[in-house]
């Protein structure tokens, strides 16, 4: 009896077990991803909570992966199926590795022409790109938020040389210049600075940009330029001046969510259309005073990513 | 095969052997601070080691200094160092002293733990005999005990170099430049050929100067020490 008891209840275990595999709540798991620093694992964590809140479930093992080099071949290669990108700068990592490989017809490059400075003209040339890698990757609506980068120095230096604009480094060559580890050989870092403004960033010390050794070394005095991020607290907690692009170099970063076209593909019409509303929503929401400040509280005031998430979603009514 | 290829093409391309971020420039930067750092490094572990391993004194504190050295991650130190060694100088104390004293680190205790363990296991007759003989202690540390511990000594000279010749590349990180900065730059730039390329270099370096040390080491060990090791 007891034997039978036991087998009806395997049984009905698997009946209920068949139900939910087979049921309507069955969502593929959401591989999120990003960039390794604290904005990028914010605003996944962010699209990451409100999936969620939806009944999405969502695997959080790739978030602050790496840098770009890392998170769009994983990316590329379905490790990740979902990571926020600044599409300026996620544009000109696909054109250098154009450039770079440099086979006829093997990657679509983007014309020169397009204005690098207006995010409308900026997504649309990288959706045309992402549609060529990693079986199709989808650029959900951008974000108003964006997170430029940014030439920055010191209130003294801007005061002694009177600094507003990087047209007014051309005239101070004695500065000692900080840029990104990949500048020289990034299109819109080195070519754009030497044909723009004349500055050549051969003898630049090479640092990991919107990071901890460049503003190491501008608080140091090791340079007096750095490449930092705009949105970036360390800015404001030093009264730093960023000194205004005049010949508009630098390319929109609007943030958008990067999605995989076969997750996608393997959700139901109505999850699909309810998948991208959340991001396009949380999209829509966020704008750059915000993402300053939400970033604030992460790395300055030392408050949890997840609790800040929540706080902002559940202040906009996205959870 | 195309990294290989790539890699060979990157090494042999003229443009990487010139100017400021050269192959020769950065090759003479790391020998500068891999030589500098183990000349301090060893300026500080081998009298203290001798001293310990001769008098057998303070083995338990230089022995847990050693091992607390090797627990603290290059990366790490020079992270904490470069707030106070750019009080001293806004350029080099940004660039190469933290580099230079979190290699002095690392050189630290293999010198100091061989040269203990060299001197400390030099059979104890030996110095006795030496001491019946009339020999002031300095003499037994210089005319019996260092002569026979030289081969342990040197091989602790051998395991700092390999470890603080692969290591000082993360002095690129905070803008060092030396054969870190083409593994750094590489990475970031994605270009796997310089990549590699920097790897090779510090790789044929470490080995390069580990050959040096092992003839050395050979010359330098006394010929009655070769006869019993056979």
């Amino acid at each position: 009896m007891r034997q039978f008891r036991g087998l009806a209840l395997g049984a009905s275990l698997l009946v209920l077990l068949g139900a939910c595999s087979t049921g309507g709540g069955s969502k593929p798991t959401v591989k999120i991803g990003s960039d390794g620093f604290y904005e990028a694992k914010l605003m996944a964590e962010i699209y990451g909570q409100a999936l969620e809140a939806k009944g999405f479930t969502v695997d959080r093992t790739g978030i602050g992966i790496g840098k770009r080099a890392v998170s769009a071949p994983a990316l590329e290669g379905g490790q990740l199926d979902l990571k926020p990108e600044y599409i300026g700068s996620g544009l000109a990592y696909y054109d250098a590795g154009a450039g770079a490989s440099a086979a006829p017809g093997a990657s679509a490059a983007t014309p020169a022409t397009i204005d690098r400075g207006d995010p409308a003209a900026v997504a649309t040339a990288f959706q045309a790109v992402l549609k060529t890698k990693g079986g199709g990757i989808t650029l959900l609506n951008y974000s108003p938020a964006a997170d430029q980068n940014a030439f920055v120095v010191r209130k003294e230096t801007a005061d002694q040389f009177h600094l507003t604009k990087m047209s007014d480094l051309a005239a101070n060559s004695s500065l000692k210049l900080g840029v990104a580890t990949d500048c020289p050989t990034n299109p819109v870092c080195g070519k754009a600075l030497k044909d723009a403004y004349g500055i050549d960033v051969v003898s630049a010390t090479l640092l990991s940009p919107c990071d901890t050794p460049m503003v190491k070394a501008l608080l140091a005095k090791t340079i007096d330029v750095g490449e930092l991020c705009s949105t970036q607290p360390d800015i404001a907690v030093n009264s730093w001046v960023v000194l205004q692009d005049d010949k508009k170099t630098q390319p929109a970063d609007n943030i958008a969510p990067l999605v995989r076209d076969d997750l996608l593909g393997k959700l139901s019409a109505a999850d699909k259309t309810t998948f991208e509303k959340v991001l396009n929503d949380v999209s829509a929401k966020m704008d750059t005073a915000t993402l300053t400040d939400l970033g604030k509280q992460v790395s300055v005031d030392n408050k949890d990513i997840k609790v800040v998430a929540t706080a902002w979603l559940k202040a906009n009514s996205l959870v | 095969m195309t990294i290989l290829g790539s890699v060979a093409a990157w090494l042999t391309d003229p443009a990487n052997w010139t100017g400021p971020g050269g192959i020769p420039i950065r090759l003479a930067q790391h020998i500068g601070i891999s030589v500098a750092s183990l000349a301090i490094g060893a300026a500080i572990a081998l009298p203290a080691g001798l001293w310990i391993g001769h008098t057998r004194r303070g083995v338990r504190l230089a022995i847990n200094l050693a091992n607390l050295g090797r627990a603290v991650p290059s990366l790490a130190a020079i992270g904490i160092l470069v707030p106070f060694t750019v009080l001293i100088d806004p350029e080099a104390g940004f660039k190469v002293y933290p580099t230079l004293i979190a290699m002095v680190l690392l050189a630290v205790p293999p010198i100091l733990v061989n040269s203990y363990a060299g001197i400390s296991e030099v059979d104890p007759d030996l110095v006795e005999s030496a001491r019946g003989m009339g020999l002031r202690e300095r003499q037994i540390l210089s005319a019996v005990e260092i002569p026979i511990a030289l081969p342990v000594i040197i091989g602790g000279l051998r395991s700092a170099t390999v470890q603080v010749v692969a290591t000082a590349t993360l002095g690129a990180i905070y803008g060092l430049g030396a054969l870190g900065s083409f593994i750094v730059e590489g990475s970031a730039q994605r270009d796997d050929a310089k990549l590699f390329g920097g790897v090779v270099l510090v790789a044929l370096l470490a080995l390069t100067s580990e050959g040096l040390l092992g003839l050395l080491q050979r010359r330098l060990t006394s010929p009655g020490l070769r006869f019993a090791a056979r």
